[in-house]
């Protein structure tokens, strides 16, 4: 019962009918294989396709090596008699394809309304993207990666409820305070030519600040605070910021001298597990609403970190739902620490951020 | 053409095509395409048919904490929604009666709801709110666990052609008209159902399946119906309440049903349909019956094989007969009336397209014997008779067997296969 019995027994009673495909070139393809489509059909029995002449122009998104692959699957259902065990293995076999095949076979279906054959592209298609990482299903289809990283989230934070996403949008949320708090001091700088020393200044502090000099570095901070607030006041624009810095005048000193007199146990664990961070640190990321004044390293530190940690929360859904949820749970921070064997800074941004969360 | 191999093709897809790929997905894969790119943002929100089950969220030991994102997931999702919604389903053990459920059923009920299937977790059930009764476009209404109480003013679901009530608490007679009130219905199954007693109107129904505690069913109009699965749970109560009864079940059963094409019965179907019968006239002649399957007929009981006899005998065009007894060997050894199989009825009739015989079950008692006996000898194309004796028949196998090879056989093609464990 081949395909190729059915040609040697009748070869003269079949008719045939001509095609168009949108690059011009023109095909006859036998009738009753053709009619499958029932795009096709309406056209034949309006009486075209009888001819090279009137041939039947084919949809746009229908080329040559794709007609004759809907032609193969139309001469296979088209035949009466198949078990549905065989259309199945034909089926699955027939779609065994790249993806970039599948994409245009599924598209050249639809035009030609082929409706079975669309269902069944379609629950390929499906099955590729089912299952994958963001990053997978981009890299098989060739997706731009053209949103930001804030976009990305934008929809988990809809979809669920996870503090991290939170947290990141307050990091994000910082981040563009920043940026325009650094636009702004552009501005101060074309006046005041010391800032962006200061700044480099703050930097150097920073790089070297890791060993204990954590005194230096308050003072540094404070100072730079200072400075900060004066420029503050000068743009007198700026309500908000002068607020927060009272808030931050207000409630820096706890910070300063003692962390205990608020911590919870969890977060006082997460400290003992870091003690190298420099208070000050701490003190940068404690409140992330208060706080907006963050030197250039720091800055790129936390953008690395960001987009890290978006890259991910996009990656590792399951296990980061999980994850999620034991922390729910537990209330611990522990899994915060992205990777093992990381810089320790790494791991304290958020975990601060977070115990900052936490007291909210 | 650019490199052919970097093109985004899938992104270019009509619309339609996409929704059909991420209709396919689980839904949380399909939410989670809005991250891939810009194109890609908002596709997803306009599908049309929404499948919610817990594997929404990650499950954990805390029921409460999964309940919580599974309601914060479902509402979300909702929210980000545009469009039309025609398929919404809830199939979740972990969400049982909460308010959130009567906002999206608000919500769908706005919003083109056409199919709607709740399948919820015991515990408290859910109480289906009023707005559901005003989805005038609904097709399909699965309950699973559900209270239904429908307002005074409750007519009916005009385009509803599907109906499945699995344990739903709901009166018999709002039951009853619920279903009179469907005229387009296509397809009901009720299960988990105790004593009702029902008599159902629904001229265009197609496929019925019950199952429970039936009092008393009476198919009083469904003449197109196709195919039937019944269930029928027996408790003291019910057994004598059949005592009692005078109607015929058969009658008020399978009376009204000319296009039955098939027709599947458990646990006390038989007995339910030989209560009250009477050696009358048959009524009927059943053209469409190609399969039928008895579970659980008891040949010991006389009544009981007059059903299967004339079910059989009625359906000309019988292609595919399957029973399994539940016969008390030590009852049914003594077997009186015997004669029966000697009616000139029996021997004038012949199953003309009867081709695969399944007999399971079997304790080889005097009728079953007897029985597919009749059988053999009255079907000339009988394929295929395969008998599985019943397990706790050890020592009568040899003497089925030998029983057997004597039987004489209409069809020279025909088969025995006799199948242990």
């Amino acid at each position: 019962m081949s395909d190729g019995v059915m040609a040697v027994v009748k070869p003269e009673m079949k008719s045939y009918i001509w095609l168009q495909t949108a690059d011009g070139s023109i095909q006859q393809v036998e009738e009753e294989v053709a009619m499958f489509c029932p795009m096709i059909c309406r056209e034949v029995i309006a009486g075209m396709g009888s001819s090279k002449n009137y041939a039947i122009s084919l949809p746009q998104r229908v080329n040559p090596a794709i007609l004759g692959l809907i032609l193969d699957y139309c001469r296979f259902h088209q035949v009466p008699g198949h078990s549905n065990k065989e259309r199945k293995t034909y089926d699955e076999k027939f779609i065994r394809m790249d993806t970039k095949k599948l994409c245009e076979l599924t598209s050249a279906a639809d035009s030609l309304q082929l409706k079975p054959l669309v269902d069944l592209t379609s629950r390929a298609l499906a099955r590729i993207i089912e299952g994958k990482t963001p990053e997978e299903i981009r890299e098989t289809f060739h997706l731009p990666d053209d949103l930001t990283e804030e976009e990305k989230l934008e929809p988990l934070r809809n979809i669920t409820d996870d503090p991290r996403i939170r947290l990141l949008n307050r990091l994000y949320a910082r981040k563009r305070k920043e940026l325009k708090e650094r636009e702004k001091l552009k501005n101060v700088e074309v006046e005041e030519e010391r800032v962006d020393e200061r700044s480099v200044e703050d930097l150097l502090t920073f790089i070297n600040g890791g060993d204990g000099e954590s005194k230096g570095v308050r003072s540094n901070k404070s100072k730079k605070k200072n400075r900060r607030r004066k420029d503050h006041l000068k743009n007198s624009s700026n309500d908000i910021n002068g607020n927060h810095n009272k808030e931050l005048d207000a409630l820096s000193p706890p910070f300063h001298d003692g962390e205990d007199s608020k911590a919870s146990p969890s977060r006082t664990s997460k400290l003992q597990d870091s003690t190298t961070v420099s208070f000050s640190t701490k003190l940068e990321f404690d409140d992330v609403d208060i706080d907006d004044d963050l030197d250039p390293a720091m800055k790129e530190e936390l953008d690395r970190e960001v987009e890290d940690f978006a890259r991910r929360l996009n990656s590792d859904w399951p296990e980061r739902m999980q994850e999620i949820l034991s922390l729910g749970q537990e209330r611990r921070l522990v899994s915060m620490s992205m990777n093992g064997n990381g810089s320790r800074r790494y791991n304290k941004y958020p975990a601060a951020a977070l115990s900052g969360l936490e007291r909210c | 053409m650019g490199d052919a191999l970097d093109q985004d093709l899938v992104s270019d897809l009509p619309q339609s095509i996409i929704e059909s790929i991420l209709t396919r997905l689980p839904i949380r894969d399909a939410v989670r395409t809005s991250i891939l790119s810009s194109k890609w943002r908002y596709k997803w929100a306009s599908i049309t048919q929404l499948v919610f089950d817990e594997k929404c969220v990650t499950l954990c030991n805390d029921r409460d904490l999964v309940e919580k994102s599974l309601i914060d997931f479902i509402t979300r999702a909702l929210f980000l929604h545009k469009g039309p919604i025609h398929k919404f389903q809830l199939s979740t053990t972990y969400l049982q009666c909460c308010p959130d459920i009567d906002q999206w059923i608000l919500f769908l009920s706005r919003n083109d709801i056409k199919e709607l299937v709740l399948e919820l977790g015991e515990g408290e059930w859910f109480r289906v709110p009023a707005c559901l009764f005003y989805c005038k476009r609904l097709t399909r209404l699965d309950l699973f666990r559900c209270e239904l109480d429908p307002p005074l003013t409750f007519k009916g679901f005009l385009c509803l052609k599907s109906l499945t009530l699995h344990q739903v608490l709901v009166a018999p007679d709002v039951i009853e008209s619920l279903i009179s009130g469907c005229p387009l219905l296509e397809n009901l199954s009720i299960s988990y159902f105790d004593s009702l007693a029902l008599n159902i109107k629904a001229p265009n129904l197609k496929f019925l399946f019950l199952e429970g505690e039936f009092k008393d069913i009476s198919l009083e109009n469904t003449p197109l119906l196709v195919a039937m699965s019944v269930a029928m749970y027996m408790t003291e109560d019910i057994a004598e309440h059949f005592e009692q009864s005078s109607s015929c079940n058969f009658v008020k059963f399978l009376g009204g049903v000319p296009r039955l094409e098939r027709l599947i019965g458990h646990i006390y179907f038989t007995k339910y349909l030989s209560i009250g019968y009477d050696l009358g006239n048959l009524l009927i002649t059943y053209n469409y019956l190609k399969v039928i399957e008895l579970n659980q007929v008891s040949f010991e009981d006389m009544k009981e094989i007059y059903v299967v006899l004339r079910l059989i005998m009625s359906s000309p065009n019988l292609g595919e007969l399957q029973i399994s007894g539940s016969s008390n060997a030590l009852v049914a050894l003594e077997a009186p009336d015997l004669d029966l199989w000697e009616k000139q009825s029996l021997l004038n009739c012949t199953f003309e397209k009867l081709k695969l015989v399944k007999m399971t079950d079997m304790s080889g008692v005097p009728h079953e014997m007897e029985f597919v006996k009749f059988l053999l000898s009255r079907s000339p194309v009988l394929e295929t008779m395969s008998i599985a004796p019943c397990v706790y028949v050890m020592d009568g196998r040899l003497n089925m067997l030998i029983e057997l090879v004597r039987f004489r056989r209409a069809s020279p093609r025909g088969e025995i296969v006799f199948i242990q464990e």
